[in-house]
């Protein structure tokens, strides 16, 4: 039976500013919901830079004076979530689609779907690449590619980052993420958080090489054939629109929020399987736990069950962060010796009443 | 009250089906403005929301807010031209009020209408509203609320 393969674009726009990058961004998802673009799939890369999510606040997420000391361009994404340092040896991946052509309006849904498609697709370049939910896909409870969406009536863009290689010590320098102070330490604990195809696979792969396993994973899940392509007539023109008004410290500064509204607060605490010490990122206004960071020695079987926990807690309510934790352990069989969940609860609600330090 | 699928859709309310959003028009002929519980069911748990400016002019079928759930983020557009009279600070505190409250305190904006008996006409309201969305939800593929 001869069955009509549909065709998408597949766009590859090279490396660029991050300005350019996000106009393209506004320009392909506004032309897609316009009917003016086809389905796309569009490969990209960035000069370095730290990309805020829409709703952030440059002062809240990054070193800036960091950024502007290494020439490191600060802009905001119109996908949501949290900041990422982005640089040369990254590979940004994005499908710009119909909602029509998913099958269902489901966000989360949908995020299933393509993060699965595009961990199958990683995974076929000799590693195991799987889906975290809310958004990550990961390696052996690594974060390998971040994702986030963004949508415009019936036309959505979901786009990744996939780490092919990754300087961990510039990330730790660019974000306030609510680490340990840059250490050695510091570093291993975020080689313990995020990989690279570099690391895993002991040499570095050709950007061809990851664009056509990416590529082949989603044309399978979608039943597709992708053509390569160029932006049209219609892209072009309102190319010139966005890019005036992305290209524009108004669009960088949109949100600005005070620093001292998402503090960083933290606690420690012995237990008889070691210590247990968690950095909390916290939305002082919405009373919401940003990002959740633990360390110290605690013995965790299995070893990654304090990353995933990170991962389920990210934007948690305060008021609801027992029946997180609670809910988490639940889901799986963890040794941890004499540490209980309610303990974890209570270092976690302990830091949150605790002065905070420097964010 | 019309329920269709689980999700409560007040049939006193105007709707723009495609956009997933309601108008209420009060007795000054201002008009109050909120996601659907059917568009909040979709998105689940809203986290942020940020608002067009008290002031601005805003054209049927554009942005008065920006809101973010799941690391998605999407307009939630005017049923109406209009000028945006307030903002809900409420929600800008606790996003997740828009889930709990979709057509109370979880409003998005208050517009006042430059040309509402030329635009509203489009919007659905009374007994039309649940086949509508019925027609919308079998669309998308949509389980219930």
């Amino acid at each position: 039976m001869n069955e009509t393969v549909n065709t998408w674009r597949l766009l590859d726009t090279g490396i660029r500013r991050a300005a350019e990058n996000i106009a393209l961004n506004r320009v392909l998802l506004e032309a897609r919901q316009q009917d003016e673009s086809p389905n796309t799939l569009r490969f990209l890369g960035f000069e370095p830079c730290a990309l805020l999510g829409f709703h952030q606040s440059a002062d809240q997420e990054l070193n800036l004076d960091y950024c502007k000391a290494h020439n490191i361009t600060v802009q905001r994404r119109i996908t949501g979530g949290g900041a990422i340092y982005f640089d040369t040896a990254q590979l940004g991946w994005e499908l710009y689609l119909h909602k029509r052509d998913l099958g269902t309006a489901d966000m989360s849904a949908i995020s299933r779907r393509i993060c699965e498609a595009v961990a199958r697709g990683i995974s076929t370049l000799g590693i195991t690449a799987v889906f975290r939910p809310r958004n990550d896909i990961e390696v052996d409870g690594r974060k390998i590619s971040g994702t986030g969406g963004a949508f415009d009536g019936d036309a959505l863009m979901y786009q990744g980052t996939l780490l092919i290689e990754f300087d961990v010590e510039k990330m730790l320098r660019v974000l306030n993420i609510p680490a340990e102070k840059l250490s050695g330490k510091a570093i291993a604990s975020a080689r313990e958080r995020v990989t690279n195809l570099a690391d895993l696979l002991g040499c570095v792969p050709s950007r061809e090489k990851v664009i056509a396993a990416i590529s082949s994973a989603l044309a399978d899940e979608f039943k597709v054939q992708f053509e390569s392509g160029d932006l049209n007539a219609v892209e072009d023109r309102l190319y010139t629109a966005a890019l005036a008004e992305i290209d524009h410290p108004d669009w960088v500064n949109m949100i600005a929020l005070p620093a001292h509204d998402r503090p960083v607060r933290t606690a420690a605490r012995k237990f008889g399987g070691g210590m247990l010490r968690v950095n909390i990122a916290y939305d002082r206004v919405q009373r919401r736990l940003k990002q959740v960071w633990f360390s110290g020695d605690v013995f965790v079987s299995p070893r990654r069950t304090l990353v995933d926990l990170e991962a389920a807690l990210r934007d948690s309510l305060e008021d609801k962060l027992a029946s997180v934790v609670t809910d988490f352990f639940q889901q799986r069989s963890v040794d941890m010796l004499t540490l209980t969940p309610d303990d974890i609860v209570s270092v976690i609600k302990e830091a949150l009443g605790n002065a905070e330090v420097a964010a | 009250m019309a329920t269709v699928r689980g999700c409560n859709l007040p049939d006193d309310l105007y709707y723009n089906v495609d956009n997933n959003v309601w108008a209420r028009r009060e007795a000054d002929g201002t008009l109050t403005i909120g996601m659907t519980a059917y568009a909040c069911s979709l998105a689940g748990e809203i986290v942020s929301y940020t608002p067009k400016k008290v002031g601005k002019e805003i054209e049927q079928n554009k942005s008065v807010c920006t809101v973010e759930s799941g690391k998605w983020v999407g307009p939630v557009k005017a049923p109406v031209t209009g000028e945006i009279l307030a903002t809900n600070p409420d929600v800008a505190g606790k996003p997740g009020t828009i889930n709990a409250d979709s057509y109370g305190s979880g409003w998005l904006v208050k517009m006042k209408p430059t040309n509402w008996d030329g635009e509203s006409g489009a919007l659905i309201t009374g007994g039309a509203v649940a086949g509508a969305f019925e027609t919308k939800m079998n669309a998308d593929g949509f389980g219930g609320c």
